[in-house]
């Protein structure tokens, strides 16, 4: 039974990629709820499966066989424009190395999402600066990435991810490349987000960060093997 | 979907991408603005030097223009090309006397170039022998006196009518000199018309200026009586009196010519319509070969593009993910990179145009015959524009496949 506030369900998820002649099991029937508002920390080792369970929660990757619906959606045969315009409008993503577009402002990164989930936004630029604001990187809008600490590149990051008023955050290693400072300032930051009603997931090695979430997913051989709360 | 919508965001995006990258973006689009910019300047060069041509043609007489030469008698009839008098005084007689359908004949007996001498000073200029006809047939203004008569050519009179270049140069001060005298070649000549000056062919620019004006004509009786002591003359020119009329009388001449040259084929008869034509194959010799070097300057302009936008796409394969992470889809990318390559050569083809002017108004300087040149040429640029699109178009295809077909996580891993 799908408790009302779950928001994804994954049931015997398997994703199989073969590498030459072998098979190997990335997910291997991978069951999972996640509800509203929930912040979630994915943690494992090495080829684990926790990329790949990320990939697939962010609509970027199929799974080979098994059911996802994606709030009260069947979503596990849609095609790849559906999967990219889901990933425009109700995912945001955050990424380890902060992929942020060198070439443009820090306005104009923060924007982009916009441009591809065609949301009709009367006065962009506000919406991006409040999305900055809301990270506390509004006086920094017309820098361009490489002018920023990575803490704060990172920060702009997020404004990008909510942009699009997300119903789930996606971060692979988010504070993997920060000091410990803007570590501890981007995960207060993340557990801000939970009361906007934001979901969050994240992947991390790094057990100080996963002190921050209310659930505990540990991977290892494409299965979840312990799934605790706090 | 909003395929309109989609298509503004994948340009805009490319333009964007093009602005970021100036340095790029302008090697990539440099062979396009050679390309665009040679095309137009040639076919600019061209263009002038043939609407030259057509107006020397329309200038000397028009399509009712007719010309009869000398040739060499065809194989056939070369062992008894002898019994011919060749073309002489007396074809113009019966020419005179049996054909109906040309307003004016005339001979022209051309001397060449001779010394001019008057008033002190001495000068060279081109000599002729024609009849009144002449006038009737190049369209030329007399500034002073009169053109020759028939009484002039019935005496043989010694009167001459200048062109400007001998009025201006040997007669330095005056600007009439109807009554003067003139010697040419050691025979003494009454001035008894001046031809009005005709302006430089391309304007002031041109230090040459018109080669009509150093034309000098004297009655053609004269001129074979004084100088060559036969009647024979070196060609014929009617003037049709009407464009329907001109088979006919190319026939009739044909016929009169066979019976007084007794049957040899010694002469040939070129109607304006002959020079129309090689002026037309001229013309499309020198669109084809153009069009060709365009093709080829514009495709290596193309494949310029494709490098680059192939390299634009390896260097920011991350970016290509990172875009399809958050909500690109593959034909948004498709868009933005074909765009990319649209605007290179929508800019480069632009640049080749406003080049194109600047090189054809420095060429108007320094060619002798100024306005020789069509400095706007506004088809060869329109073509040059759209071809170049073209080009930037299907060259960015398949950089813009391969962008939109990378895979979002593999391309988020790319290093």
């Amino acid at each position: 039974m799908t408790n009302t506030s779950t928001i994804f369900r994954l049931s015997d998820i398997r994703r199989t990629y073969k590498v030459g002649s072998e098979y190997v099991h990335a997910m291997d029937g991978v069951d999972l709820e996640i509800d509203d508002r929930e912040f979630i920390a994915v943690i494992g080792t090495s080829g684990s499966g926790k990329s790949t369970l990320m990939h697939t929660l962010g609509f970027m990757d199929s799974p080979t066989s098994g059911q996802m619906v994606f709030e009260g959606n069947d979503v596990s045969s849609i095609s790849r424009g559906e999967r990219a315009l889901l990933r425009a409008s109700r995912i945001g993503f955050i990424f380890q190395a902060f992929n942020l577009l060198p070439r443009l402002t820090v306005i104009d990164n923060v924007l982009l999402p916009l441009t591809y989930s065609r949301k009709v936004v009367e006065d962009k630029h506000s919406a991006g600066m409040a999305a900055l604001e809301r990270v506390g990187m509004s006086h920094r809008y017309s820098h361009t990435p490489n002018q920023l600490s990575g803490g704060e590149r990172q920060r702009v990051a997020i404004a990008r991810a909510l942009i699009n008023q997300p119903r789930l955050i996606l971060a692979d290693e988010p504070t993997g490349n920060l000091d410990s400072k803007n570590r501890g300032r981007i995960m207060e930051l993340f557990s801000s987000l939970l009361d906007e009603g934001i979901t969050l997931a994240l992947v991390t090695h790094d057990d100080e960060v996963a002190e921050y979430a209310h659930r505990r997913i540990r991977m290892q051989d494409g299965k979840i093997i312990e799934d605790s709360r706090k | 979907m909003n395929p309109v919508g989609d298509a503004l965001t994948g340009v805009s995006n490319g333009l964007r991408e093009v602005w970021a990258s100036k340095l790029r973006s302008l090697l990539s689009m440099s062979g396009i603005i050679l390309g665009v910019a040679a095309l137009v300047a040639m076919v600019g060069i061209v263009q002038g030097m043939l609407g030259n041509m057509r107006a020397s043609f329309e200038a000397s007489g028009g399509i009712l223009k007719v010309e009869v030469n000398k040739r060499a008698p065809p194989e056939s009839q070369q062992y008894i090309a002898g019994i011919s008098p060749g073309m002489t005084w007396r074809d113009i007689g019966a020419i005179e006397k049996s054909i109906y359908l040309a307003d004016f004949v005339t001979p022209i007996v051309d001397m060449g170039w001779e010394r001019f001498v008057a008033n002190g000073r001495r000068e060279g200029a081109m000599l002729k022998g024609v009849t009144p006809g002449f006038i009737g047939i190049e369209t030329r203004e007399i500034k002073y006196g009169r053109f020759i008569s028939d009484t002039d050519i019935h005496l043989k009179s010694p009167v001459i009518v200048l062109g400007s270049h001998i009025v201006n140069d040997v007669f330095r001060g005056k600007e009439n000199v109807i009554g003067e005298q003139v010697q040419v070649s050691g025979q003494l000549y009454t001035v008894i018309g001046q031809l009005a000056e005709l302006p430089p062919i391309g304007g002031a620019a041109n230090r040459w200026g018109n080669f009509e004006n150093r034309m000098n004509f004297i009655p053609a009786t004269t001129a074979m009586s004084r100088y060559r002591g036969n009647d024979t003359v070196n060609e014929i020119y009617l003037l049709a009196n009407s464009v329907e009329s001109l088979p006919d009388l190319v026939g009739q001449v044909e016929n009169t010519l066979t019976q007084t040259h007794r049957g040899i084929l010694d002469f040939e008869i070129r109607t304006q319509e002959d020079r129309l034509r090689e002026l037309k194959k001229l013309e499309n010799s020198f669109t084809y070969s153009l069009g060709g070097i365009a093709a080829i300057s514009l495709l290596v302009g193309g494949i310029g593009i494709m490098n680059v936008m192939l390299a634009s796409v390896s260097e920011r394969i991350r970016e290509i993910g990172v875009r399809k992470a958050i909500g690109a889809r593959s034909h948004d990318i498709f868009i933005q990179f074909l765009a990319e390559s649209v605007a290179i050569s929508v800019v480069g083809g632009l640049i080749g145009l406003v080049a194109s002017v600047g090189l054809l108004s420095l060429a108007q300087d320094f060619i002798p015959q100024g306005e020789m040149i069509n400095i706007v040429p506004v088809t060869a640029m329109l073509f040059g524009f759209a071809f170049s699109t073209t080009v930037g178009l299907l060259s960015g295809i398949y950089p813009a496949m391969r962008a939109a077909r990378l895979d979002p996580i593999e391309a988020l891993r790319y290093e």
